[in-house]
Formats: structure tokens, C-alpha cells, sequence
């Protein structure tokens, strides 16, 4: 009877010891855990990733997010862009992988990135996800975006500053309007995007720029962000200046009617070359340059006192 | 329908032109805007008759008469497509030419540049800039003269690969292959130039969007001399659809006569093609509807097609301006609704009629 | 009927035609007479319809084939179609022409390029639509009609051009036995004038009904000779294997299949 309640004592604690292994091997596994998934980001898409570190190897399908990672001082880290992808300068020697919407899926893998950043109306996610691949689709589209994806993307590099990076360029963009005379306030735009002819409307980045500047568009905002307009229309309105990119502006002038146009006839057209129009049609970190292209542009040739113009 | 409502139809069909013409130069970026008014008492508003004027006189009324133009070579094209191939689906497009056309327009962009290179001084100052659009004279002929030249070689491209026309099926399929090669070759030539890409794309969607009077006089012309050519060759056209060698034993000299017919074909698509860009089902679709309506010879089938076209195209552009405005609709899916539907009318109507009738 | 007459309408000589790669008449030489009605009978796959068109000069060939004593190739396009009307068989039809404007297209060859068709143009086709009891329904598109219909109009086609030599290719083609008797008295009324009609018909007691009777076999000619000598009615049904023996009947001579 001694050796049963010895052998039973015995089992008691040999079954709590074994309790207090597991108990000791499950805290092990929670901290190890916790470890591992170091930070998660949100993409636009609400997929959410998780890192261990900030990735040090990024792929950019998108022209605006790779100005916003050397915008952030992490140009180093870009190893692949795509081949739309052409400010700065030194991402100009990085190897091009295709499009964004139609990427080489073969040599982004190859060049084992640890974070892929595409837009979100790319296809591609999927396919790269099931190769392993990390990928944080994000697209900026307004002024708005571009300071929520600035901060989107310092979190995913592990920038601490990305905060003060955007308030350098949004002080930049208010420091554009605030050169632009107020004699110049009242000026009614045409931005015109591609022969078709599509202008930007209020709804637009290029609108949103145009707004803050404090001049008119004379695209409102119902008509959607690039409405193919009748050439009449802008006849009608009579712009008091147009602004185009170079590669649409041959032959404006000549169009049937437009020769009336106020902005025709006094001259008052500004011409971008194609680099500067990226930076004012891109939705990403060089608003702040776009914005002071605009402005330049309105003191040079806005007519100092607006004319009363046509039916809007 | 016997012979009697020819010119019944003729008339109804310049009648209607008329009163789409009137129509178009109503509608505008404001939707429906009745400026005859303003034009007509001029003393009542002299500012508004100003703005009317200028607005009705350089914009719309070019502008609709182009679309009527552009109809008018793409009907009559039409009408010799089918006629030449003996073939109720060919259409002025099928041996390639709209490729052709496209190319050659491409090329001239890329050569001469679609907005950073230009002829003379800057824009600013009216240059003779080279544009997919330019009022120039000598741009829209040089233009012109590229679609034309491109629209030409693609179709004698596609005769040579078929050696001849005489197998049908043979020389659809050389027309469908040219097609795809020489639009390959386009797209190729805009890689290489991404500065035409924007004025080409726009030209590729086919519109009538900036048709001033040097575009419209241009077509109007050209018509006028195909149509011409056209009515004189008719009897070719009617020879051979009872056969070639019926054709040939009638005395028609058919080497000669069918190469005129292609030359009309690849002259008054390669216009239309330079003005408006491709737009599609015009060609396929006003032989047809002048076909129901009236059974005639291929040379009052030409007139016909041409009238028919034009009003069909002038009722799609007037549409494409006045549903979503100040927006545009573009122009070949009202032409393919307004066509395709009273195709399909047409189809089922007939379809009931000869339940009974006769094998 | 008239007496023999002593012209030549076609002359062919040494005739060699291909079709691909396949050579379908072996030095072919015949000699048509004028004002007579010819027949051209065989077997199938004989190149009795390749020999007429090579007669019309609608097939490239070797050897000469001369019209009203003519070399046919070297008339110019419009005299050999005024003087030379042809009819096929199996070709596409324009079903979207009317039957008036079929007819009125056998008198090409007579109008002036910028011109419209002159009064005998069309009193040409109204006669030839009469004849082939088309005229009625001259209004009617080709594609609303019977295959019959449709044949009476395309010979109506043929006889508006109005020329001296008919060639005729399986002219009988969907007509019923009424219709065909109806060509035959179309082709005698032509005999008269002083036409020469050369036609190809596999119908034999139809084609028994000519003067002159011609009898291929693959691609050379076995006998020629008037339809109512008894030898070439021997040559006929030796040419289809004694499948088929000739009966005189009722003044005419008739096939019957064994």
C-alpha cells in the first residue's frame, strides 16, 4: 500500500511536469511569434502583409511610387523598376521589368525582391503572390493620396520621417500658390491631356493642382475627371489660357473655331515639354514642382485682369 | 421594288441628308441649340449672331458635312467591295487598306514628327505643325497622300499574295493576313515613336471631331470623282456578277477595269481613313441598306450606297454629340447601333416575308 | 431548211488545253459550218464544255481557232463579243439584279462606254425576253426565281447580244419538257436568221435534233458527221459502251438506255 501512494505521488508529479514543459515550450512559441510578424501594412487593396523587417530589395511598377521611395531617401533599395519609371536620373540604369499592368513576372522574380509595389489595377498581384513574392498595391490618384501613400510606403521601408518629407512638399505646393498674383485669381484654365481631345476636369490631380493654385477650371467637376469634350465646348467657354502637354499641342491652334479663343488669340498657351508634364500629370512626391511649373506659367501668360469670358 | 422608286429614293435619301445637315448644325456642346434662329435676324442680338456665326460656320457645319463626306467614300467603298469580291460581307477595310492607311499616317507622324518636330515656326504663331489634326493644306494633303499611298500598297499586297481575284476565299484570307502584318508594323513604328502614340490613338478611334473645311472640301472632292469613276465602271461590276467568264465573253476588258475598281477602293478609303480615322460598319452596312430597300445595277447601287452612307454617318456623329453633351460618344458605336439595328429590322422582316415563298 | 452552206463559221485547229497541271483536249481540229446548229455530245469529263469555251476564247490554249475566218485572239474585245455570244452553265448569278437588267447586259457589247443604252438596245431585250416568256415578270429580281425561271433569262441574256455565233453550255438545265421544246423553237427561229448555234447537251434525243452532231471522248473527237446519218448514230452509242441505242419515233430520233 506505501509503494502504491508512492508510485501514485510519483505519477502526480511527473504529470505536471510534463504540464510545465508544454506550458513552458507554448510560451516559447507565442514570443517566437511575435517576433516574427514584426509589423503589417494595409494596402489599398485591404490585403494586409506582414514583415519581419523592412525590406531591403523593392520592386516598383509604378512610376509614382518609385519617385515616392527616392523621394524618401530609399532610392538605394529600388533593384527593379518599370519601364515608365524615368525620375530620378539614377532610376533610369536599373533594369526594366515590363510594364505595370503587363510586368515580366520572370525577371522580377530573379531579381528576388523582398517587397513588390504595383498599383492596384495591375493583374499581376495574384501571380506574384503565389510565387512567394510580397507585393503592397497602392495607386495615388488625388492630393490626398499622395500624403497617405508617402506615409504608406515610409511605414513599409521603415522611414521614420515620411511625415516630414510631405509636409516639405505640401508647404511646396502652398508656396506655389502664394507666388501666383491675385490679379490672376480669377483666370479661367483649359488643361487639355490628349487630342481626342480630353481636358482635365476639377475632379482631376491636375484640377486639384489648378484649385489650389486658386484659378478656374473650365471643366467642372461632373463631367468626370478626363471627359473626351466636344471641341465646341471649349470654343463656348472661352478660356482666358490653355495649358497642354507638347505632345498633344500641334495643330491646336488651327482647330476650326478656335481662333476666336481668347487664349488663342492673345497668345496666352503654355507648352509643357514631356519630362515636365510627367511631373504635373503625376500623382506622387514632385506635385510640389508641378505646382510651381503651373504657377509660372499663370504669372507669365494669365491676363493680369481676367476678362468676364463666355457661357461656362 | 421595281425601277420606279429610284429616284424616289434618291430624293428621300438627299431630302434626309438635308434635314440631318440642318440636325447637326443644331446640336452641339450644349445639346440641342437651335442658332438658325440668332443667324437669321441678326439685328435682333448682334453679339449672339456673332457667336452663332462662328460657332455654325467653322465648327459645326464643316464638321457634319465632313461626317456626311466620310460616309458617302466609305458607302461608295463599300458598295465596291462587295461588288469586286462578289462577296455581301466584304467591306472597303477587307484587303487591308485601313491597315495600310494607318501605317501610312503613322509613318508621316513619326517622320515628321506628331508635336515635337515641326514644319515651320512654332505653333504659336500658325505654323504648318504637323498634326493628326492640322488645318494646313499641304499637312492634310501630305496626309492624305500617305493614307492613300499606304491604303494602295497594302491592297496590291494582298492581290499579289492571292495572285489574282479570282478565288475569293483565297484573297480574304491574303487580305486578312496583310491586315494583321501591316497593323503589326503600325504598332511597331509607335513603339519606336512614343510621340505619335497620343495623336494615332486618337486617330485610330476614328472621329470627326476636328473636320474643318480643308478636311471637308477635300473629301467632298474626292467623292465627287469617285463617284464618277464609279457609276462609268458599274457595268463591270454587273458583268461579273453573273460570272466571270460570262463577263469576259461579253467583252469587258476585266484586267484593266478591275484594276481601276481597286484603285477607287483604296482612293476613297484611304480619304475617308485620313480625315476621320477607322470608322467601322459604314462601308459594311449602306450597301446592304440600300439593297433592301431596291434591287438595282451596281452603277445606281454606288450612287445610292454613297447617299446612304453619308446619312448614316452624319445621323451617328449628330448622336455622338448630343447624348452625353459636352461629352463625345465615339462616333463607329452609334454608326454600328443605328446600322446593326435596322439590319437586324431588316433581317427579321424578311425572314417572315419568305416563309412562303419561292426556292 | 437551207441548203448546205459552203462557210466556215469556227475553225479550230490542233487545239491543246490544260486545266492545272492536267491536259483535258489532245490536239483537237473541227470546222463548224455557218447558219447550222452543231452538237457537241459525250461523256462526262469528255472536255466538251473546256472545247467551248476554248471556241468562245475564254481558256488559254495552243493551236488556232479562227471566227467567221478571223483569228479570234486577234479581234479586239467588243467585235468578237458582238459577233460571238456565250452562255454557261453553273456561273454565278447577280441574284440582286432585276430581270430587265440582265437582259439589257447582253447589249454591252454594243454601248458606247459613256452612254446609256440606245432604243435597239432595248427593244433587243425586250424582243429576247418575249422569246424566252421572261418578259412578264422583267421587274422581279433574278434571286426571287425558280432555277427554270432563272435560266430562261439568262438565255434570254445570250440572245440579246444578238450575234452571229451562239455557244451554249447545258442551255436546258431546270427547264421542264414544255420549256425545252420552247428552245427549240427559239434555236430554229435563230437557223433562220442565219445564226450558227453550237450547243453541248448531255439530253441525246435533244441534241439529235441538230444538223451537225460532234462526239468527244476524253479530250479528242471520235466522229463527226450530220445527226441523221445512221453512222453517226453507231459512233454515239459506241461512245457510251452500247449503253444506249437511237430509235427512230414519230420523224425524230430518239436515246433510249438498254
Amino acid at each position: 500500500m506505501m509503494l502504491a501512494r508512492r508510485q501514485s505521488a510519483l505519477g502526480e508529479r511527473r504529470r505536471q511536469g510534463r504540464f510545465r514543459f508544454w506550458l513552458r515550450v507554448l510560451a516559447l512559441m507565442l514570443v517566437s511569434l511575435r517576433a516574427a510578424h514584426a509589423f503589417e501594412v494595409v494596402d489599398d487593396r485591404g490585403v494586409s502583409v506582414s514583415f519581419v523587417q523592412p525590406p531591403q530589395r523593392v520592386v516598383s511598377l509604378l512610376p509614382s511610387l518609385t519617385e515616392t521611395v527616392c523621394e524618401l531617401g530609399q532610392c538605394e533599395r529600388l533593384v527593379g523598376v518599370d519601364r515608365y519609371s524615368d525620375f530620378p536620373a539614377a532610376v533610369q540604369k536599373l533594369p526594366k521589368v515590363g510594364g505595370g499592368l503587363d510586368p515580366n513576372i520572370e525577371a522580377i522574380v530573379a531579381l528576388r525582391p523582398d517587397v513588390v509595389l504595383m498599383a492596384v489595377s495591375s493583374r499581376a498581384d495574384e501571380r506574384l503572390r503565389a510565387l512567394g513574392i510580397k507585393v503592397v498595391t497602392l495607386e495615388p490618384k488625388t492630393h490626398a493620396d499622395v500624403q497617405r501613400v508617402l506615409l504608406k510606403v515610409g511605414q513599409v521601408l521603415g522611414v521614420s520621417d515620411a511625415a516630414r518629407v510631405w509636409r516639405v512638399i505640401d508647404a511646396g505646393v502652398s508656396a506655389a500658390a502664394q507666388s501666383v498674383p491675385a490679379s490672376v485669381r480669377a483666370t479661367r484654365v483649359y488643361f487639355e491631356v490628349n487630342q481626342g481631345p480630353y481636358g482635365a476636369s476639377e475632379s482631376s490631380f491636375i484640377g486639384e493642382t489648378l484649385t489650389r493654385l486658386g484659378v478656374k477650371n473650365i471643366l467642372s467637376a461632373k463631367l468626370g475627371p478626363f471627359p473626351k469634350i466636344n471641341p465646341e465646348f471649349v470654343v463656348r467657354a472661352n478660356p482666358d489660357l490653355i495649358m497642354v502637354g507638347e505632345r498633344s499641342a500641334s495643330g491646336l491652334t488651327q482647330r476650326p473655331g478656335w481662333g476666336s479663343v481668347r487664349a488663342v488669340r492673345e497668345q496666352r498657351l503654355c507648352v509643357f515639354a514631356s519630362a515636365q508634364a510627367d511631373a504635373l500629370v503625376r500623382p506622387g512626391p514632385r506635385m510640389a514642382e508641378g505646382a510651381r511649373l503651373m504657377a509660372q506659367c499663370l504669372i507669365n501668360k494669365a491676363p493680369r485682369t481676367a476678362a468676364t469670358g463666355g457661357k461656362p | 421594288m421595281t425601277l420606279r422608286s429610284l429616284p424616289l429614293l434618291i430624293w428621300s435619301l438627299l431630302l434626309g441628308s438635308l434635314a440631318l445637315l440642318v440636325l447637326g448644325v443644331c446640336v452641339g456642346s450644349t445639346g440641342f441649340e437651335n442658332l438658325i434662329g440668332p443667324l437669321l435676324q441678326p439685328q435682333a442680338d448682334p453679339a449672339a449672331t456673332v457667336m452663332a456665326h462662328q460657332i455654325v460656320f467653322d465648327i459645326r457645319l464643316p464638321r457634319t458635312l465632313g461626317a456626311w463626306a466620310a460616309g458617302a467614300l466609305l458607302g461608295l467603298a463599300g458598295a465596291v467591295a462587295q461588288g469586286l469580291f462578289r462577296n455581301p460581307l466584304a467591306d472597303p477595310y477587307l484587303l487591308g487598306s485601313a491597315s495600310g492607311a494607318s501605317l501610312g499616317v503613322a509613318l508621316v507622324l513619326a517622320v515628321l514628327g506628331g508635336g515635337a518636330g515641326m514644319l515651320g515656326d512654332s505653333m504659336m504663331n500658325g505654323g504648318a505643325a504637323v498634326g493628326v489634326f492640322s488645318g494646313s493644306v499641304l499637312v492634310r494633303l501630305g496626309l492624305t497622300g500617305a493614307a492613300f499611298v499606304g491604303a494602295v500598297l497594302a491592297v496590291l499586297l494582298t492581290l499579289a499574295l492571292s495572285r489574282g481575284v479570282q478565288h475569293t476565299l483565297r484573297l480574304l484570307l491574303a487580305g486578312v493576313v496583310v491586315g494583321v502584318v501591316l497593323g503589326a508594323a503600325t504598332q511597331m513604328v509607335l513603339l519606336f515613336s512614343p510621340d505619335s502614340l497620343q495623336a494615332m490613338q486618337a486617330f485610330m478611334l476614328g472621329s470627326t471631331v476636328f473636320v474643318g473645311w480643308t478636311a471637308c472640301l477635300l473629301m467632298v472632292g474626292v467623292w465627287a470623282v469617285c463617284v464618277l469613276a464609279g457609276c462609268l465602271l458599274g457595268r463591270v461590276l454587273d458583268g461579273l456578277s453573273l460570272g466571270e467568264a460570262t463577263a469576259h465573253s461579253l467583252g469587258l476588258p476585266l484586267g484593266s477595269l478591275r484594276i481601276a475598281l481597286v484603285a477607287v477602293l483604296a482612293l476613297a478609303t484611304g480619304t475617308a481613313v485620313a480625315q476621320t480615322g477607322l470608322i467601322a460598319f459604314v462601308g459594311l452596312a449602306a450597301p446592304h441598306l440600300v439593297r433592301s430597300v431596291i434591287k438595282t445595277t451596281h452603277g445606281h447601287l454606288m450612287l445610292l450606297a454613297s447617299l446612304m452612307g453619308g446619312a448614316l454617318l452624319m445621323a451617328a456623329d449628330t448622336l455622338a454629340r448630343w447624348l452625353i453633351a459636352p461629352q463625345e460618344l465615339p462616333v463607329g458605336v452609334l454608326t454600328a447601333v443605328l446600322g446593326g439595328g435596322y439590319l437586324l429590322w431588316l433581317m427579321r422582316r424578311n425572314s417572315r416575308s419568305f416563309t412562303g415563298g419561292q426556292a | 431548211m437551207t441548203s448546205a452552206a459552203p462557210f466556215i463559221a469556227i475553225e479550230a485547229s490542233n487545239i491543246r488545253a490544260s486545266i492545272g497541271k492536267t491536259e483535258i483536249l489532245h490536239g483537237i481540229s473541227l470546222s463548224l459550218p455557218q447558219g447550222r446548229w452543231t452538237s457537241i455530245v459525250g461523256p462526262n469529263g469528255a472536255g466538251k464544255s473546256t472545247l467551248l469555251k476554248v471556241i468562245a476564247g475564254l481558256l488559254p490554249h495552243s493551236g488556232t481557232v479562227k471566227l467567221l475566218g478571223q483569228d479570234l485572239h486577234s479581234l479586239p474585245n467588243r467585235t468578237r463579243a458582238r459577233q460571238l455570244a456565250w452562255l454557261g452553265q453553273n456561273e454565278s448569278s447577280g441574284d440582286d439584279l432585276t430581270v430587265w437588267d440582265v437582259a439589257l447586259l447582253g447589249r454591252l457589247p454594243h454601248q458606247a462606254w459613256l452612254a446609256g443604252p440606245s432604243p435597239q438596245d432595248l427593244a433587243a431585250a425586250e424582243t429576247a425576253l418575249k422569246a424566252t416568256q421572261a418578259w412578264d415578270w422583267r421587274h422581279r429580281s433574278l434571286g426571287q426565281l425558280s432555277g427554270g425561271e432563272r435560266q430562261r433569262v439568262l438565255l434570254a441574256r445570250a440572245l440579246a447580244v444578238q450575234a452571229q455565233v451562239l455557244l451554249m453550255d447545258e442551255p436546258l438545265a431546270n427547264l421542264d419538257p414544255p420549256h425545252q421544246a420552247d428552245w427549240l423553237g427559239v434555236v430554229r427561229c435563230l437557223l433562220e436568221t442565219g445564226v450558227t448555234v453550237v450547243s453541248v447537251l448531255h439530253e441525246i434525243s435533244m441534241a439529235l435534233h441538230a444538223d451537225e452532231m460532234v462526239i468527244m471522248a476524253s479530250g479528242r473527237i471520235t466522229h463527226q458527221g450530220a445527226c441523221a446519218n445512221p453512222e453517226t448514230h453507231r459512233a454515239l452509242e459506241a461512245v457510251f459502251d452500247h449503253r444506249l441505242t437511237i430509235h427512230p419515233l414519230a420523224k425524230q430520233w430518239v436515246a433510249l438506255p438498254n
